[in-house]
């Protein structure tokens, strides 16, 4: 029998004792506002995966694993929803009340909104949107990121010239468009911004929206080893990071900060005033912290692997506390520990080569299990035996990481696995008619 | 953030399964919860435009005194702050929480001659079963102590009268059942706090960690300048 206090948030106790808004990071990297954290085991894996052509019906999917330990279906793909198409499956985000899950196509700019809160295990496609660029101009909504009662979606491109001039699109979680906010590529105080999106992220005690900036269309799905040899495409990346103002939503200071910064994750307990990003191209940490005259300030602070052979660090994952941080590296297939009990000095302290070629890691909330999937994009991925598609998860014991379970999602014939988010069986709970109308 | 609240009753209950978490490996956030940081000067009012979120659809419910109220009624003609909450709710970060913002703001607005007449709270009853007319109205007295103070307590006469409004405003509420499959009086929802201008337009949402009172204030002020 699954213990059903795995959803901590659910029970009393813990809402008094438990933080209530500085929840402090993921499990761990999601909007910081959302309900029902996953503090313990998670039940459910659930990875947004890229359709491959000849690969079982070859169209962009939903891919839910067992990840309890003590179910019999454990490490095993449960159900799998797929959307009918192949639209470079990519990010995706929870409502705020956890109860959906919006996953967005690079390629196509179509979103998809599964309901995942009335059956964790078994998700309903209930909500296509296909209005994006008709709506903004933009194109590739990447980045899903909760606000209350909506959903800020960070773009990677436009639907014009297909490169990497782009914004933010608000949409309600009823799915109806509200706003959109072109990144700037204007100069502010003395730093001109490219106009470039990717990550989003918030901290609402400061009132403060990071974005940072990647390519456009015409790169990310163009094939990488045509891209790095196209010095003038290679000209097309992000450089910058901006600061917003989260209320007025406009921008307030643009970062330098080279090398296509990506994933942006806030150290959110009190007192702390930093977030920190990986650069891809440029393959360093980079730390965005306020300085004592209020300003904030972008500052490389650690090295990821050896910048000259380019192991393009992709996905971060920061401890609950902050105090840990996770890289992986695409090229290497190497997954590194960061110490960051100094932010302003990171110390790699542990590494492993965990696969030919790994993309995203997501560490559950406690620290003790660290998941990694392979794909980084359709065009981007390696060729022949190095194109592994797998999710692995591991334990963590706060010095190696130990294989619990893997999937070959090649060998299932699933695709090309993604984006992972958690998931936990709701507990005892009825409706208000269900348990009020007799 | 979801909040949860239960009265004192089930607490005993609830530090049981929380025992359960424990056994499960589950790590408990040590952190103490806390009122919503704000390490920031808010942008003054009419310096911004809120987001027009959604529009709120109608219900017919119960005021206070048991008379038919419209919602629509409630949510137009002037600026509404709206919340949901049950009057046995004791998380000290749930709807006492809201309530106790939402009594901040009145003061706030009480306390700005351009505002009078033209703000009003609305607490809506996530528990038609228990919250009579007569439970809302003893809930709420203590809250509705200045007669010019424009704060409405409503319940609905069934549930199934309420849950088109709870689905119109995202609110997702559910039961906690106990070993027996009986339903406690433990209720789960997430805090919110809606923002409607005088046409009826949700302008703003609130979760808990945006609920500072400063920041909501301008945005009263903000949507007031809209109309002059």
């Amino acid at each position: 029998m699954r213990i059903r206090s795995r959803l901590i948030l659910n029970f009393c106790i813990a809402a008094i004792i438990s933080v209530a808004i500085a929840s402090h990071a993921d499990e761990t990297c999601n909007s910081p506002y959302m309900s029902g954290l996953i503090k313990g085991q998670e039940d459910f894996v659930h990875v947004w995966t890229l359709g491959v052509p000849g690969m079982g019906d070859g169209w962009d999917k939903l891919v839910t694993i067992d990840a309890n330990p003590s179910s019999k279906t454990y490490g095993k793909v449960i159900h799998k929803i797929s959307v009918g198409g192949r639209g470079e499956a990519h990010h995706m985000g929870f409502t705020d009340d956890r109860k959906y899950l919006w996953a967005g196509g690079l390629d196509d700019s179509k979103i998809y909104v599964f309901d995942v809160g009335s059956d964790p295990s078994h998700p309903k496609l209930v909500k296509t949107i296909d209005d994006l660029s008709a709506k903004t101009g933009y194109a590739g909504p990447h980045t899903f990121y909760a606000l209350p009662g909506r959903m800020l979606i960070g773009d990677l491109s436009n639907a014009a010239d297909k490169g990497g001039v782009t914004g933010m699109t608000v949409y309600n979680n009823k799915g109806d468009f509200i706003a959109k906010y072109d990144m700037p590529a204007t100069t502010i105080k003395q730093v001109k911004g490219d106009g470039y999106g990717y990550d989003i992220a918030v901290n609402p005690a400061k009132n403060a929206l990071l974005t940072s900036s990647f390519t456009g269309w015409n790169n990310y799905m163009r094939d990488l080893g045509e891209l790095m040899k196209d010095s003038e495409a290679m000209k097309h990346f992000g450089n910058s990071m901006v600061m917003w103002n989260l209320k007025t939503m406009q921008p307030e200071q643009i970062l330098a900060v080279p090398g296509a910064p990506l994933e942006i994750r806030w150290a959110l307990a009190e007192g702390q005033n930093w977030a920190i990003t990986a650069t891809a191209l440029t393959s360093q940490l980079w730390l965005v912290s306020r300085d004592p005259q209020g300003l904030w300030q972008a500052k490389d602070v650690a090295r990821i692997g050896d910048p000259a052979k380019i192991p393009l660090p992709v996905d971060i994952s920061i401890t609950a506390d902050a105090k840990g941080l996770w890289v992986n590296t695409f090229m290497d297939g190497t997954t590194h520990y960061f110490d960051l009990n100094d932010p302003q000095h990171p110390k790699e302290t542990y590494s492993k080569h965990t696969g030919s070629q790994v993309n995203m890691v997501s560490q559950s909330w406690d620290g003790r299990r660290v998941y990694i999937t392979s794909s980084l994009l359709s065009k981007w991925d390696k060729k022949g035996k190095d194109n592994e598609q797998f999710l692995r998860a591991f334990h963590w014991d706060g010095h190696e990481l130990t294989p619990a379970f893997e999937i070959d999602f090649t060998k299932e014939q699933l695709g090309r696995p993604h984006h992972m988010k958690f998931t936990a069986n709701p507990p005892r709970v009825a409706s208000l008619t269900g348990a009020f109308v007799r | 953030m979801r909040r949860v609240c239960a009265p004192a009753g089930v607490v005993a209950g609830v530090l049981s399964l929380s025992g359960m978490a424990s056994v499960a490996g589950a790590a408990v956030d040590p952190s103490k919860a806390t009122a919503p940081r704000m390490e920031f000067v808010p942008p003054p009012p009419g310096s911004y435009k809120l987001q027009n979120i959604q529009s709120v659809a109608d219900a017919a419910l119960l005021d206070s005194s048991g008379q038919p109220v419209r919602l629509s009624a409630l949510t137009t003609g002037k600026i509404t702050l709206l919340t949901f909450f049950y009057t046995y709710c004791a998380d000290p970060l749930g709807c006492p929480f809201a309530h106790t913002t939402l009594a901040n703001l009145r003061d706030r607005v009480r306390g700005d001659g351009k505002l009078a007449g033209r703000v009003r709270f609305v607490s809506v009853s996530l528990d038609p079963t228990h919250d009579t007319p007569a439970a809302i109205a003893i809930y709420g007295k203590e809250f509705t102590i200045d007669p010019k103070f424009d704060w409405r307590f409503v319940t609905a006469r069934r549930v199934p009268e309420l849950l088109p409004v709870l689905h119109d405003f995202g609110q997702d509420v559910s039961v906690e059942m106990d070993e027996n499959g009986r339903a406690t009086r433990t209720l789960h929802h997430m805090l919110k706090m809606f923002l409607i201008d005088a046409r009826g337009e949700v302008r703003e949402i609130y979760s808990l960690s945006f609920l500072q009172p400063q920041v909501m204030f301008n945005d009263i002020k903000t949507l007031a300048l809209e109309t002059g």
